[in-house]
C-alpha cells in the first residue's frame, strides 16, 4: 500500500519496501537559506503544508465573498426602484461581470478547494498531498489571478460582457477598454491552479490512502472531490483555450470571432459551455459530498445507499458533459440538437434526485440532532431540491425559451448554487471549524447565521421565480414603470422584495464573521477532540492536527472506520446493540502512543510563491508592454530552474537545534 | 415600485392564499413549519402566476398558437414539479419530526435496501420519460415552418430592431397588395406590424452582436446571430400590442433596446400597408414644420432615412432635386440607423425604449380591446398626444438618455464611428423645427 514516500534516513517503519524515491543532497540548493520557519509570517509565505494552504484559500475566498457580495448589493439597490441611478449602465455591466465571475471562480471554486485541500489527506490518512509544493503553487497562482482580475476595476474598468463573455460582445470594437482583457488572462491564471490542483489530488486520493481504505472504503467527501477533480481535469482545458483564443482576437488582431472574416459567433458559445457546464457541478459536487458527511454524523447512521451515491456522482460527471448545449436552447441550433440536449438534460436529474432521496433516507429511522451543520444541511436539501425542479422546467426546451435569459433563471441558479454549493459549504465550515482551529463555533450565533441566511435567500431568489415568469430579463441595468404591469404581481413589488432580501442574506453572512470572533475571544474553551460523535478518519488525531496529521499511518478496515473504532455492535441476528467501547481521546492517545518513530516532511520552499508571480507579471505583460512577458517568464524560467534543483528536503543543518522533545522534532526534521 | 391603481382582485387573490397557509403552519409544530410553508408558496406563487392579468410581457398569458403550444407544454411540468416538491418536503417534514433524537438507541448500521434505491431511481425516470416525449414533440412543432404565409425579415443592432418587408413574387407584401401605389419594400423599426390570422416567420440576422428576439405572449425567444440567419414564428388571432425585449445581453445599452409586435385585423393591416407607401408630402412652406424638414436634411440625414425626401434648397428647377439617401454606414459601427418615414405611426422611438405617446394616449392603445385596437394604433401619435417632453430630451442629448457608448474616447477602436445616436449640439431652435417636421411623418 502505498503511503507517503519521502526521503527518510531510514525506512519509515510502516513501509519498510518503500524504498526513498529521491536521496536528500547534503545542502539545499541555491544562495538562499530554505525557510524553515514555522511560525510567523515566513510559515504561512512559503509553507507547503496542506493545512496552512487549506485554511489560506479559505480565508481567501470568504474575502473574495465579501466583494461579490458588496457587488451583489449593489446590483440590487440598483434594481430596488424603476430607472434606478446607483450605477451607471457601464458600471452595472461591470458589476454583474464581476459579482458571476467573482462568485464562481473566486468564491466557490476555492473554497471547496480549501476544504479539499484540508480535509482529503486527513479523510484518506495521509500526511499531506501527493505534490505539496504544486499544492502550494496552486494557492498563490488562485490569489495572484483573482487579484490580477480586480485590479481592472482602477485599471480603467471592469469586465462587461457578462461572466459568459458572449462573442463578438467581447471583441474590442464593443469592448473598448481592457476590462475584458484583464478576465480572460485573470481566469487563465486561475485556471491553471485549478488544473494543477486536479492533479494533485487526484494523484494523492489514488495513491495516498491508508493501508485498508480500498475505493469503496473512501469516504463520500473526498469520492465527491476526486469525481470534482477529474471533471476539472478535462473542463478547465476547454476554458483555456476559448480563453486563448479571446486573448488573441483582442490583443494580437486575430478573427477567431470576427464575424466580417467568417468566423461563427456560437463556437465561444460551444466551448464556453462544455466548459461551463461540468463547471456546475464543479461547484456543486463538494457541497453535496460535505452534506453527505454531516447528515450520517448527526442521523448516527452510516450514508444511505453510500454505493448509489458514489455512482450517482460519477454518473453526474459523466453526463455532465452532454448537456452543454441546454444553455443555448434560444441560440438557433435547430430542433434535432435541441431535442436531443433536452432529453439529456432531463436525465441528468436522475441520479441528482437519487442524492436528495438518499440523504433523506438517511435521515430516516436515524437519532437527528439539529446542531448548526446539520441545519445547514436539511437547509441544502430543501433549497437545492427548489432549484432542482425548477431546472426541470427548463430541461423542457420549448419551455426554457420562454425562460431562458429571464430572472426565472437567475432564481433557479441561486437555489442551486447558494442553496446548494454554499449552504453546503457553510455546513462544512461548521462542521469542520473545531477540526480545523480547535474552537467550536458559537451554536447560538450560529442558528442566527443560518435562519437569518434561509430567510434571506429565499426573499432574495424566492420573488425571482415571479420576475423571471412575469417577464423580466437578466443584466438589464434598468427595469421601467410601463413595463411592470400592476397588481399582485408587479414587477416592481418583487424587485423591491428581492433587494430587502439581498440586505437580509447579507446581515445572516455577516452573522458568521460576528460569530468567529464570537467563539475566538479570549476565555472561549478549547473544543473537545470529537465534538460531534463523528465518523470518519479526520478525528482519529488532534483538533487542530499536528503539522504531519497522523502520528501512526492509521489502518482502516470500515468506511466509518472511527464510528467502528468507538462502537461495537454487541446484539445478535437483527436486533442490534450498540455499546462504546473507547472514547476518542482513548483513541487518539493509542495512535500517539504507537506513532512512527521517523517522520520527514518536505519543506518549506520559496519557488512555488515565486513562479506564481511570474504569471500576473506576464499577463501584464500582454495588456501594457510585450517586455513585462520577458521579464516574467524569465522571473517563471529561473524559479521552475530552482524548483528543479531544491531537493524535497531542506537538511537538517538549515533548521535551528530544535528543543528536545517539541513537536518540531519529530513534526519537521526526524 | 409601481402605482397599484388596479389591486383589487389580484391582491385579495394573493391573501386568501396567506390564509391558506396560516392554517397550514398552524396545525405544525414550530419545526415543520418552514418545509410546507415554502411548498405552498411556491404552488402558491405558481398557480396565481397563471392567473395574472396586468404583466406586458408575462410568460403564462399565451396568445398566439407558437406560445399555447409552450403553455400547454409547460403548465403540466409546473404542476408535476410542484408535486414532486410537495412529496419530497412532505417526506423530508415526517422525517424531521420523527426521527429527532428524543434518547431513542443508536440506529442500526445500514446503508439501507437496494429495493428502495431502484424504486427511486425508476419513480424520477418514469416521470421525466413522460415530460420528454412530449417535449421532443413540441420542439419539433416549433421548428415546423412549411405552412408560413409571410415572411418578414428582422435584423437586430445596438439597439433597436430594423424589419424589413420584402415585395414577394405576386407583387404583395406579407399577402396583401397595394391599393394605391405600387409595391415597394417596407422598412420600419421598433414595432413590428403583423396581421392577424397569419402565420408569420421572422428571418433574422444581427448587424453587429447577438441580439435575442421575444415577444412572450407569441412565442419563446430565438438569438439573432451576426452572420447567421435564425427563424421565429410569430401569429396571433387577437389584435393588440404585444411587448418584448431583447434578451441576449448586448452590450451598454441591453436594457433599452425593446420591441413590440402590433398585430392588426387584415382590413387595418391593408391600411397601414397602403399608409407605409405613400408618396412623400413636403411640409407646407413657411411652416415650422418646413424649417424642419431643411434641419432634417442637414442634421439627420445623413443616417436617418425619410423615403422621397428631396433636396430643392439651392435651385428652383423642379427637375433638378435630388433624392436624399443615408449613409449610416459612414457614421454609426452597425452601419444602420432606423428609418424615420412614418416615425409617427409607430408610438415607441430609440429602441422602443421611450414612448411617443403621453401616459393617457398610450393607456388608450396599449389597453384597448381588440376590437377598437387597430383604430387607435392607425391614429398614430397626434400633436396633443406627443410626448413632448422625451423627444424633446431625445434629440437635445441622445447618450445622456440612452447610454449609446461607454466613453466617447475609445471611438478610436471603431474608427470614429458611434454605436448608436451621438450627441448633436442642436439649438432649442432647431429641436423644434424638428419636433413639426416629426410629428407630420406618418
Amino acid at each position: 500500500m502505498a503511503i507517503i514516500e519521502r526521503p527518510t534516513d531510514t525506512p519509515a517503519v510502516v513501509s519498510p519496501d518503500a524504498a526513498p524515491a529521491v536521496a536528500t543532497p547534503a545542502t539545499s540548493y541555491g544562495v538562499f537559506r530554505r525557510p524553515v520557519e514555522t511560525t510567523g509570517w515566513k510559515s504561512w509565505l512559503f509553507t507547503i503544508d496542506h493545512k496552512k494552504l487549506g485554511i489560506m484559500y479559505g480565508v481567501v475566498a470568504m474575502a473574495f465573498f465579501v466583494i461579490g457580495g458588496i457587488e451583489a448589493l449593489l446590483i440590487r439597490l440598483q434594481l430596488a426602484g424603476p430607472d434606478g441611478t446607483v450605477l451607471s449602465a457601464d458600471a452595472y455591466n461591470q458589476m454583474f461581470t464581476m459579482h458571476a465571475t467573482t462568485m464562481v471562480f473566486l468564491f466557490v471554486m476555492p473554497m471547496a478547494a480549501a476544504f479539499a485541500n484540508y480535509m482529503v489527506p486527513l479523510q484518506i490518512g495521509a500526511r499531506d498531498v501527493a505534490f505539496p509544493r504544486i499544492n502550494a503553487f496552486g494557492f498563490w497562482t488562485f490569489l495572484f489571478g483573482g487579484l490580477f482580475l480586480n485590479t481592472s476595476w482602477i485599471l480603467g474598468g471592469a469586465a462587461d460582457g457578462g461572466w459568459f463573455m458572449y462573442a463578438p460582445n467581447s471583441s474590442v470594437a464593443f469592448s473598448p477598454t481592457n476590462g475584458v482583457d484583464f478576465w480572460a488572462l485573470g481566469l487563465q491564471i486561475t485556471g491553471i491552479a485549478s488544473l494543477t490542483g486536479a492533479i494533485n489530488l487526484i494523484v494523492t486520493v489514488i495513491n495516498m490512502r491508508a493501508p485498508g481504505m480500498s475505493l469503496m472504503k473512501v469516504p463520500i467527501f473526498t469520492w465527491m472531490i476526486m469525481v470534482v477533480q477529474f471533471l476539472l481535469l478535462f473542463a478547465i482545458p476547454v476554458i483555456t483555450v476559448a480563453l486563448f483564443l479571446l486573448m488573441f482576437q483582442r490583443s494580437f488582431d486575430a478573427t477567431f470571432f470576427s464575424v466580417e472574416a467568417g468566423a461563427d459567433p456560437l463556437l465561444w458559445q460551444h466551448l464556453f459551455w462544455i466548459f461551463g457546464h461540468p463547471e456546475v457541478y464543479i461547484i456543486v459536487l463538494p457541497a453535496f459530498g460535505i452534506v453527505s458527511e454531516v447528515l450520517p454524523v448527526f442521523s448516527k447512521k452510516p450514508l444511505f445507499g453510500y454505493p448509489l451515491v458514489v455512482f450517482s456522482g460519477a454518473a453526474i460527471g459523466f453526463v455532465g458533459w452532454g448537456v452543454w448545449a441546454h444553455h443555448m436552447f434560444a441560440s438557433g441550433l435547430g430542433p434535432i440538437s435541441v431535442a436531443v440536449f433536452s432529453v439529456a438534460t432531463m436525465a441528468i436529474a436522475i441520479p441528482t434526485g437519487v442524492k436528495i432521496i438518499n440523504w433523506v433516507m438517511t435521515m430516516w429511522g436515524g437519532k437527528l440532532k439539529f446542531t448548526v451543520p446539520m441545519l445547514y444541511a436539511v437547509g441544502v436539501i430543501v433549497q437545492f431540491t427548489i432549484g432542482g425542479l425548477s431546472g426541470v422546467t427548463h430541461s423542457v426546451a420549448p419551455s426554457d425559451t420562454q425562460q431562458t435569459d429571464t430572472y426565472y433563471i437567475v432564481a433557479h441558479f441561486h437555489y442551486v448554487i447558494f442553496g446548494g454549493a454554499v449552504l453546503g459549504l457553510f455546513s462544512g465550515l461548521y462542521y469542520w471549524w473545531p477540526k480545523m482551529f480547535g474552537k467550536m463555533l458559537n451554536e447560538r450565533m450560529g442558528r442566527w447565521n443560518f435562519w437569518l441566511t434561509i430567510i434571506g435567500m429565499n426573499l432574495t431568489f424566492g420573488p425571482m421565480h415571479v420576475l423571471g415568469l412575469q417577464g423580466q430579463p437578466r443584466r438589464m441595468y434598468r427595469w421601467t414603470e410601463n413595463r411592470a404591469g400592476e397588481g399582485f404581481f408587479n414587477i416592481g413589488f418583487w424587485n423591491l422584495i428581492a433587494s430587502i432580501g439581498s440586505f437580509v442574506l447579507a446581515l445572516g453572512v455577516l452573522m458568521f464573521f460576528v460569530n468567529i470572533y464570537v467563539s475566538h475571544r479570549k476565555g472561549t474553551q478549547k473544543a473537545p477532540l470529537d465534538p460531534w460523535d463523528a465518523r470518519s478518519l479526520e478525528w482519529i488525531t488532534t483538533s487542530p492536527p499536528k503539522e504531519h496529521n497522523f502520528d501512526r499511518t492509521p489502518t482502516v478496515g470500515h468506511l466509518d472506520e472511527f464510528f467502528h473504532r468507538k462502537y461495537e455492535d454487541r446484539g445478535e441476528g437483527d436486533h442490534h446493540d450498540y455499546h462504546q467501547v473507547a472514547t476518542a481521546e482513548e483513541i487518539v492517545a493509542e495512535e500517539e502512543a504507537k506513532g512512527d518513530s521517523h517522520i520527514h516532511l518536505p519543506s518549506p520552499s520559496y519557488w512555488p510563491i515565486l513562479l506564481s508571480l511570474a504569471l500576473p507579471i506576464m499577463a501584464y505583460g500582454v495588456i501594457y508592454n510585450i517586455w513585462l512577458i520577458a521579464g516574467g517568464a524569465a522571473l517563471a524560467l529561473l524559479s521552475m530552474y530552482g524548483w528543479g534543483m531544491e531537493p524535497h528536503t531542506a537538511p537538517d543543518d538549515d533548521y535551528d537545534p530544535p528543543a528536545a522533545g517539541t513537536e518540531l522534532e519529530v513534526a519537521a526534521h526526524g | 415600485m409601481s402605482s397599484r391603481t388596479n389591486h383589487d382582485r389580484t391582491i385579495s387573490d394573493g391573501s386568501h392564499d396567506a390564509h391558506t397557509l396560516d392554517r397550514v403552519s398552524a396545525v405544525n409544530p414550530r419545526r415543520r413549519r418552514r418545509i410546507p410553508g415554502i411548498a405552498a408558496a411556491i404552488g402558491a406563487a405558481i398557480a396565481l402566476s397563471a392567473c395574472a392579468t396586468d404583466a406586458p410581457q408575462d410568460t403564462w398569458q399565451p396568445v398566439g398558437e407558437n406560445a399555447q403550444k409552450i403553455h400547454d407544454l409547460q403548465w403540466p411540468v409546473f404542476l408535476t414539479a410542484g408535486i414532486v416538491g410537495v412529496l419530497v418536503f412532505g417526506l423530508l417534514a415526517v422525517t424531521v419530526l420523527r426521527f429527532r433524537d428524543k434518547g431513542q438507541a443508536m440506529p442500526e448500521q445500514t446503508h439501507g435496501k437496494p429495493v428502495i434505491e431502484y424504486l427511486f431511481i425508476a419513480i424520477p425516470a418514469v416521470i421525466l420519460a413522460a415530460i420528454a416525449i412530449p417535449t421532443v414533440g413540441v420542439v419539433m412543432a416549433l421548428a415546423d415552418t412549411d405552412d408560413t404565409e409571410c415572411v418578414i425579415n428582422v435584423t437586430g443592432q445596438q439597439w433597436w430592431w430594423e424589419y424589413d418587408y420584402e415585395v414577394e413574387d405576386d407583387g404583395t407584401i406579407c399577402g396583401f397588395a397595394p391599393t394605391a401605389a405600387e409595391a415597394a419594400p417596407i422598412v420600419t423599426s421598433g414595432q413590428l406590424v403583423i396581421p392577424a390570422d397569419t402565420k408569420v416567420l421572422l428571418r433574422g440576422t444581427s448587424r453587429d452582436v447577438i441580439h435575442s428576439y421575444w415577444i412572450p405572449r407569441l412565442n419563446g425567444k430565438r438569438d439573432m446571430v451576426p452572420g447567421r440567419v435564425h427563424y421565429l414564428r410569430l401569429s396571433s388571432e387577437t389584435p393588440g400590442i404585444y411587448a418584448g425585449q431583447c434578451t441576449e445581453f448586448c452590450g451598454l445599452s441591453h436594457a433599452n433596446m425593446r420591441m413590440e409586435t402590433i398585430v392588426l385585423e387584415p382590413d387595418h393591416f391593408q391600411q397601414w400597408l397602403d399608409n407605409e407607401l405613400e408618396p412623400y408630402t413636403s411640409p407646407e412652406e413657411g411652416t415650422l414644420a418646413a424649417a424642419g424638414e431643411a434641419t432634417f436634411i442637414t442634421q439627420c440625414s445623413r443616417c436617418h432615412q425619410v423615403n422621397g425626401l428631396v433636396d430643392d434648397r439651392g435651385t428652383d428647377d423642379p427637375d433638378d432635386d435630388t433624392l436624399v439617401v443615408s449613409y449610416p454606414d459612414q457614421f454609426v459601427y452597425s452601419g444602420a440607423a432606423p428609418n424615420l418615414t412614418n416615425l409617427m405611426g409607430r408610438n415607441t422611438f430609440a429602441g422602443a425604449t421611450f414612448d411617443l405617446l403621453t401616459d393617457e394616449c398610450r393607456a388608450d392603445v396599449w389597453e384597448a380591446d381588440p376590437e377598437v385596437f387597430g383604430e387607435r394604433y392607425l391614429a398614430g401619435v397626434t400633436e396633443d398626444c406627443l410626448n413632448e417632453i422625451e423627444l424633446r430630451e431625445w434629440l437635445r442629448n441622445s447618450p445622456a438618455k440612452k447610454p449609446m457608448y461607454a466613453d466617447a474616447e475609445m471611438l478610436t477602436e471603431t474608427d470614429g464611428k458611434t454605436r448608436g445616436m451621438p450627441y448633436l449640439a442642436l439649438s432649442e431652435d432647431q429641436i423644434d423645427e424638428l419636433i413639426a417636421y416629426l410629428l407630420e411623418r406618418k
